[in-house]
């Protein structure tokens, strides 16, 4: 059972390069956002109050453990988050969409796949096992009314073969004919091949070998470049983030402790999560006991304390306010943060200055 | 219900907090829709039926040869039969042997499904290809068609010798089920965990896996014990074996081929009657049943 | 990495490979049931066998004459080792001979099994195909809507008909039918009084007679379909795939397709299966319509001590259910593109 798919006549304009007159990158304004989950205990917020900025064109990277919240917020950018979850509270502002949270219906299902691309994890099959990817292309156009079938499958093609596939062969496979990178890479097209600008990526290399994540990145990297992206990813792994996103959020119980350039983030991390979560990495140069682990346990929606910073039962610099007033984020020098205790040596500094 | 909880700490003492909290997932269940009490309420009154029914009534019914086919009536519910005897005495005092098939089914099942399913599970190889070729082969053959053929070489005499034979011809379903309920624990490492804290096989089969499965086991028992008391009323109705007692299949088969229960609607009780038993105690076993996939099956609770 | 080095020739086929294995296995089963049909005939108390040999002789018929009429009429010599005994069995069905029928004498059982498995195959299939078209039907909603209430009555009504033996729907319809409301004819397969053909009368006495079983059949069989068809859709529902789609903004028709022929996949097999158990699973239909179908064929052959035609007919509907059982899983090879190719992922 093969299907023909029409040929590329001549790629006059390559697919990378954003369609002339087509909206440019978008920004992304995060506010209040509060993401809750029903449970027999009741509704228990899987993301807080989160407000996040996310600058146009920017690869921007959210880092966190598992049950951090971070895949809640990723799917909030699309309004998709699952049952028992729902959005409480708060809106997400995306450039040519408005908030979001207030889309519902044909509206919202047209944002999803035209304007917001979302890549799955790689080790979860996000094909129909019983079509061929050419097929699902095809589902996905006549969704979106595509008039011209033929150019998407040209521009499908092209992307395929952009990230070093046989596309002809790989529109007329099945998922299990696909390895896990190759998997990864049709993802990657079907999210893009609608000409979405905003791209949300959900542990995009989690469960590849090293050398095929490496591949995947640089795909990321050069895609987001050439087509004028702007790109979220989500990864609980440092390493991924470093080496990929301009900008850094990092997560903790379900707020953002602290967010700014990766560089700067990485290199000296205000937060005492962010500096515990560097201090947690084992180098490949260097005596594996110089790599601490956080002491405790990352908190679980049931877990998580009502009132005051999430954060204060592992934290080295717990206060007597961290108990009862949870910190809100300060910007500071293009860097935000949520804790008291920077807070606080940041008015002392301050008033030093002045002194 | 976590299955891995067991793993750290004493063995024993998690294993009592799992059936508790076990007890406590049926209590929620159960309360969630309260017809699922109904099903454990009538389930528990054809029990009761079977214990202390034929107590009630003398050892033969008495006839009124004035009353045949009589219409329901204070004095007799449903009815009379074709020798005037009450359609409801015939039914409680049928229900012992029901039941009591069922229950012999059930011992069988129990025994032989999860001894065979355990050992096929437990040590896999040979022995597992070996035993689950013979299940299949089981589960193949069509059970109803080999009944009747059965009946012709060997009488079934009694509940207990019928619930024996259906007990052989059924313990299949249990089998599979304990055996991939095994395989499943043993590929999250709980078998090899257990291995590693030095526990002996007698108390990792007896202390761990038993009581972890014991509700997957009893789900699949009454169904195992349903289609037994299905089977031994259809074939009485059939009429393949002697009536040697009473018993609700020789009721249907006497109301509908011997007695012309059908010509006239004044008859119609006497069918009726042990068709509503059946149908009552179908739907209590299928409340609990459905009470219980809730239990084991978190996929069906839905948000 | 060359993952589609699996498309070439190179390989034997997959399909060839599970085939052979069907096969074998197919073939096991079947020796097996035969050897218990004659385990049980030769086992019968009395010994038939034995019994009508020695009746022949006493009728004055020499001992050659005496045992190759019982052997005809039992497809296995009466005396003899029973080694003998067992494979003269073995040969005589090889050549599709099951012996002759003592209730109808001078019929062979394979012509009586012929003419009864038309009956059992009209009604039955008819039931069958009804029962899952609209129990399929009404499992996608179920499975929907798992926590609506018209969902909640599908799920209870197909669990209470699922559970429920095939007899007390047959009787229960039978009674309704036939003697509260008598509308359709109590029995038997067409009134005697048209003359079997294509004429208008036949068949609408045909179609009439039908009804009831076809009723009973798909009753009984349809809350299976719906139990099934539920489960797999919740199963489907929760598959990462799903949400993909729905992410990418597919169309509320592309992702309904997605979920029921995903759903519906591993009721096909069941579909063949069941189909195969037609052939024995109507007993109770048959007997309580008074149908002249394969099952009551059993039954009678049981009341009358007809051992030759009861083993047949035991052969028989085993047979069908493991032929069944070899097709249903080609089948599903067929539709489902994982197994086809051979490729796991």
């Amino acid at each position: 059972m093969t299907t023909n798919f029409p040929q590329a006549e001549s790629a006059a304009v390559s697919p990378l390069v954003a369609a002339p007159g087509h909206a440019t990158a978008p920004g992304v304004r995060v506010k209040d956002l509060t993401v809750v989950y029903r449970t027999p205990l009741g509704e228990l917020p899987a993301v807080g109050g989160v407000s996040l900025t996310i600058e146009p064109g920017t690869i921007t990277g959210i880092v966190g453990e598992s049950g951090s919240g971070k895949s809640t917020l990723a799917l909030s950018l699309l309004n998709a988050v699952q049952p028992p979850g729902r959005i409480k509270g708060g809106s997400v502002e995306i450039d040519g969409l408005g908030d979001v949270v207030k889309l519902g219906g044909d509206e919202l299902r047209q944002a999803r796949g035209r304007h917001l691309g979302y890549v799955f994890q790689a080790a979860q099959n996000s094909l129909n096992p019983l079509k061929t990817v050419g097929k699902q292309l095809l589902d996905l156009g006549r969704s979106h009314g595509v008039d011209d079938l033929r150019a998407l499958v040209r521009d499908a093609k092209d992307l395929l073969e952009r990230m070093g596939l046989d596309g002809a062969r790989v529109l007329d496979s099945h998922q299990h004919e696909l390895s896990g990178g190759m998997r990864q890479r049709v993802g990657i097209m079907l999210a893009l091949v609608l000409n979405a600008q905003l791209v949300i990526l959900d542990e995009p290399t989690t469960a590849l070998d090293m050398i095929t994540q490496a591949t995947i990145l640089r795909i990321v990297r050069e895609v987001h470049k050439e087509r004028g992206l702007t790109t979220l990813m989500v990864t609980h792994d440092i390493g991924v983030a470093a080496e990929v996103t301009d900008r850094l959020a990092v997560m903790y119980g379900g707020r953002v402790v602290e967010h700014g350039p990766t560089m700067e983030v990485l290199g000296a991390p205000s937060h005492p999560y962010t500096r515990g979560l560097i201090r947690a990495i084992p180098r490949l140069s260097g005596d594996i006991a110089e790599a601490q682990a956080l002491p405790g346990r990352p908190p679980t929606l049931g877990t998580l304390p009502t009132a005051g910073c999430v954060f204060r039962e592992r934290c080295p610099l717990r206060m007597d306010i961290c108990e009862t007033v949870d910190p809100r984020p300060l910007t500071h020098d293009r860097r935000t943060v949520a804790c008291h205790a920077v807070e606080r040596s940041h008015s002392t500094a301050e008033q030093e200055e002045y002194a | 219900m976590t299955v891995t909880t067991i793993l750290p700490g004493s063995p024993g003492n998690t294993g009592a907090t799992l059936r508790r909290n076990f007890w406590r997932g049926v209590g929620r269940v159960l309360r969630r829709k309260p017809s699922r009490i109904a099903g454990v309420g009538i389930v528990a009154l054809f029990g009761a039926m079977a214990l202390f029914g034929p107590m009630l009534y003398p050892a033969h019914l008495p006839r009124d040869n004035n009353a045949l086919y009589a219409a329901p009536s204070l004095a007799h519910p449903f009815g009379t039969d074709f020798e005037g005897t009450d359609v409801l005495a015939l039914v409680v005092t049928g229900s012992r042997y029901v039941i009591l098939t069922g229950l012999a089914t059930a011992v069988i099942t129990v025994a032989l499904g999860t001894a065979l399913g355990l050992l096929a599970g437990f040590h896999r190889g040979r022995w597992d290809t070996v035993l689950m070729r013979i299940t299949d082969m089981q589960l193949t053959i069509p059970g109803l068609p080999l009944l009747l053929v059965l009946s012709t070489i060997w009488k079934f005499q009694g509940p207990l010798e019928m619930g024996l034979v259906l007990g052989l011809l059924g313990w299949g379903g249990v089998a599979r089920a304990v055996r991939s309920q095994t395989l499943s624990l043993r590929e999250r490492g709980f078998i090899e965990a257990a291995r590693g804290l030095g526990l002996s096989t007698r108390h990792i089969v007896g202390r761990e896996l038993l009581p972890s499965m014991a509700p997957y086991i009893a789900m699949n028992v009454l169904i195992a014990v349903t289609g037994a008391i299905y089977a031994q009323v259809g074939l009485f109705f059939l009429g393949v074996l002697p009536f040697d007692s009473n018993n609700w299949g020789v009721m249907l088969n006497l109301a509908v081929f011997g007695g012309g229960a059908l010509t006239s609607t004044a008859a119609l009780p006497y069918l009726l009657a042990p068709l509503l038993a059946i149908l009552l105690l179908t739907l209590g076993i299928v409340l609990i049943v459905d009470a219980m996939d809730e239990i084991f099956n978190p996929r069906l609770r839905e948000e | 990495m060359k993952p589609f080095a699996a498309r070439g020739g190179l390989r034997v086929n997959p399909m060839t490979r599970r085939l052979a294995g069907h096969l074998a296995r197919g073939l096991v089963m079947i020796w097996v049931v035969t050897t218990i049909s004659f385990v049980i005939i030769r086992n019968i108390p009395g010994n038939p066998v034995l019994g009508q040999y020695e009746t022949l002789i006493e009728r004055g018929m020499s001992p050659d004459a005496a045992e190759r009429a019982t052997a005809a009429l039992y497809g296995f010599l009466p005396t003899g080792t029973l080694w003998e005994q067992y494979t003269g069995y073995m040969k005589a069905l090889l050549h599709l001979d099951l012996g002759q029928s003592l209730s109808t004498p001078g019929t062979e059982v394979v012509t009586l099994i012929g003419s009864a498995t038309k009956w059992t195959v009209l009604p039955v299939l008819g039931g069958t195909l009804l029962s899952f078209v609209l129990g399929v039907t009404l499992g996608v909603y179920a499975g929907i809507k798992r926590s609506g209430k018209l969902g909640d009555l599908l799920s209870i009504s197909g669990s209470l008909l699922h559970g429920v033996p095939q007899y007390v729907i047959g009787l229960l319809v039978l009674a309704i039918f036939t003697t509260l409301w008598p509308i359709f004819p109590a029995g038997g397969p067409v009134d005697v009084e048209f003359v079997p053909g294509l004429n208008a009368g036949y068949l609408a006495s045909l179609v009439q007679h039908a009804t009831l079983p076809v009723l009973t059949y798909a009753l009984a069989s349809y809350g299976g379909w719906v139990l099934a068809m539920k489960s797999s859709v919740a199963t489907v529902l929760g598959d990462d795939f799903i949400l993909a789609a729905e992410l990418r903004g597919l169309s509320r028709g592309v992702l309904f397709r997605y979920v029921a022929r995903n759903a519906i996949l591993p009721l096909f097999t069941i579909l063949a299966l069941s189909l195969g158990m037609l052939f024995g699973g109507a007993i109770f239909i048959e007997r309580i319509f008074n149908y002249p179908g394969l099952g009551l064929l059993l039954v009678n052959s049981i009341g009358t001590r007809d051992y030759a035609l009861m083993g047949g007919t035991f052969l028989v509907t085993t047979m069908a259910i493991i032929v069944a059982n070899i097709a249903a899983d080609l089948f599903y090879a067929v539709i489902d593109p994982r197994v086809r190719t051979g490729g796991a992922a």
